[in-house]
């Protein structure tokens, strides 16, 4: 038991490492993955700047384009990570390896993570500086739990993704693809959620983002929120089980019927 | 019998058109492509507006204008993003995950000619997302149809500038392709980031004066601003509210059609050297097989 406990671990660490060191191998990362996306995250900031908005929505767009490094770290290296791996030829290995592929999506959600931990930091401090837009959080701890809360309902969505997406083919990549604006939109990325109807604020909710952002603004910018703060807490925890189970579910079920279908080996299409 | 250069360019055209058009949509059903061409401009556009009723909540003296403003320009730059992300993402994609790029090039097609056929390809269908896009505008928003009902649209204008603003934007895909195929798939960033500082830089969703001014120099000299007022102009005519002003303002068609038509000249000169110097660096360097284990 201890063994198989350790074997899981080792995996994790064994898939973040690849993702975590390759930052330092290749630093050519920042340009793409900070820079860039600072330039669409400034142009909103310029908008709101044009309508003489309060300052807090500017703020609220660099805590969009943080959030939303985030979101695309979970579509394109969870989602549609195993259609590559399978493209590459490492999908037909992790499945033939007698560690659980629980722990690879783990592994690669911990690396994903912190190398987009960095992305979201300097979106944010490079928005900061540029913008002048003052952050005074009401409580620290309270921001940081709803942060990693939200991550962890994020990422469990994002092996959710993982394991649908491994019986797509070319599908993937345009699912992943169709998924970028939409949720930018329905999560309320650039604005307060007030905006919407409460139908549809409600049936956003089930996006971590949208949950985690409303809390995270009423917690920064003192702003009022749709939800409840604690409304908003008691949905991440909820949907981070719920994601996470799902996708241990869906994993064992898609697994198999990748492998009836043949569709582990199958590449480039 | 042999053929000529320009039959071959013309066949190798009409095969990429039909290639990219493969690619892009026989993935799916076509409903749900129709879907998916829709679904993405629509909701990028939706963004805009939602920030502005945003906005329009707190400061209520937001002008009307603004939106078909935004609204507009968006759903124009769509052409911009695609044309020059479809043409260098056919690199990355032929030489990475179809591995069939080298074969491209020692087929007796024109290889330029090639990557002019795939970007047209996703440009139709930009193109096809903008017009719905702005049909539901209008359809949706009383300030977007009233902008463009309030006086006619000028449709010779905008022709001069659909046709200026595709040899334009062929142009700038080409420099970009040709600098693309002599880097490792770090180039897909090359054209997305290229297209982010347009979208920041050009006045796409907000009047260039507000930005710095240093900033709104650069982006006066821009051949793509040029294009973007042209269209805006033809479609919307002069925005009334002098918050939307800008340096270009004052410019008349004629002379934004010509300093548009001067400079994309200018980029078609240019991209024919880059090219052809970056296609025979790649050649050289064996950049058409290299693999990155993408």
């Amino acid at each position: 038991m201890s063994s198989s406990f350790g074997l899981f671990f080792r995996t994790i660490i064994a898939r973040a490492y690849p993702r975590i060191i390759g930052v330092r191998r290749q630093p050519s990362w920042v340009i793409h993955e900070a820079i860039l996306p600072l330039l669409s995250v400034a142009a909103y900031a310029y908008i709101y700047r044009a309508m003489k908005a309060p300052e807090s929505y500017i703020g609220f767009v660099l805590l969009g384009g943080a959030m939303t490094a985030f979101w695309l770290n979970v579509l394109w290296s969870m989602g549609a990570q195993l259609y590559w791996e399978r493209s590459s030829g490492n999908l037909e290995l992790y499945i033939m390896s007698p560690s659980s592929m629980m722990a690879v999506l783990a592994g690669m959600a911990l690396g994903g993570m912190l190398l987009t931990m960095v992305r979201a930091s300097v979106i944010l401090l490079t928005g900061i500086l540029l913008f002048q837009i003052p952050f005074h959080a009401s409580s620290w701890p309270l921001l940081i739990g709803v942060f990693l809360l939200t991550l962890l309902a994020l990422y469990g969505l994002g092996m959710m993704f993982a394991s649908v997406f491994l019986l797509f083919g070319r599908e993937a990549w345009h699912w992943v693809n169709l998924l970028q604006e939409p949720v930018y939109l329905l999560t309320g990325m650039n604005y307060p959620l007030r905006i919407f109807p409460t139908l549809l604020a409600s049936c956003a909710a089930v996006i971590p983002l949208t949950t985690g952002m409303d809390a995270m603004r009423q917690i920064l910018f003192a702003d009022a929120g749709f939800f409840p703060l604690w409304l908003n807490i008691l949905t991440l925890s909820g949907l981070s089980i719920f994601y996470l189970f799902l996708a241990w579910r869906m994993l064992k079920f898609l697994e198999r019927k990748a492998k009836e279908e043949g569709k582990i080996t199958v590449k480039w299409q | 019998m042999a053929m000529t250069s320009l039959e071959v360019k013309k066949k190798t055209f009409r095969w990429a058109l039909w290639l990219g058009w493969q690619l892009d949509s026989n993935w799916t059903e076509p409903w749900l492509f129709a879907i998916y061409v829709l679904v993405k401009p629509l909701t990028s556009s939706l963004l805009l507006v939602c920030m502005y009723f945003a906005a329009r909540q707190v400061t209520p003296w937001v002008p009307v204008d603004f939106l078909p403003y935004m609204y507009i320009g968006n759903a124009c730059f769509m052409l911009i993003g695609s044309v020059m992300f479809g043409m260098s993402q056919a690199v990355l994609t032929d030489r990475e995950h179809y591995r069939m790029l080298k074969y491209i090039y020692i087929a007796p097609g024109h290889l330029q000619t090639y990557f002019v056929g795939r970007a047209i390809s996703g440009a139709f269908q930009a193109v096809l997302g903008g017009l719905i896009n702005i049909t539901i505008g209008a359809l949706t928003f009383p300030e977007v149809r009233h902008a463009l009902t309030r006086q006619p649209t000028e449709w010779g204008w905008l022709a001069v500038y659909l046709v200026l603003g595709t040899m334009l934007l062929t142009a700038l895909g080409l420099i970009l392709t040709a600098i693309v195929l002599n880097m490792n798939r770090q180039g897909m960033f090359l054209s997305e980031g290229i297209s982010g500082i347009l979208y920041l830089v050009c006045g796409v969703v907000f009047p260039i004066s507000i930005l710095p001014h240093w900033l709104s120099w650069v982006s006066v000299i821009l051949p793509p601003t040029y294009w973007l007022e042209g269209m805006r102009r033809a479609i919307l005519g002069v925005p009334a509210e002098k918050f939307l002003d800008s340096p270009l303002s004052h410019w008349g068609h004629p002379a934004l059609a010509a300093a548009l038509a001067g400079t994309t000249l200018g980029l078609l000169i240019l991209s024919q050297f880059v090219f052809r110097w970056s296609e025979r660096r790649a050649w050289r360097l064996g950049k058409f097989e290299e693999q990155s284990g993408a």
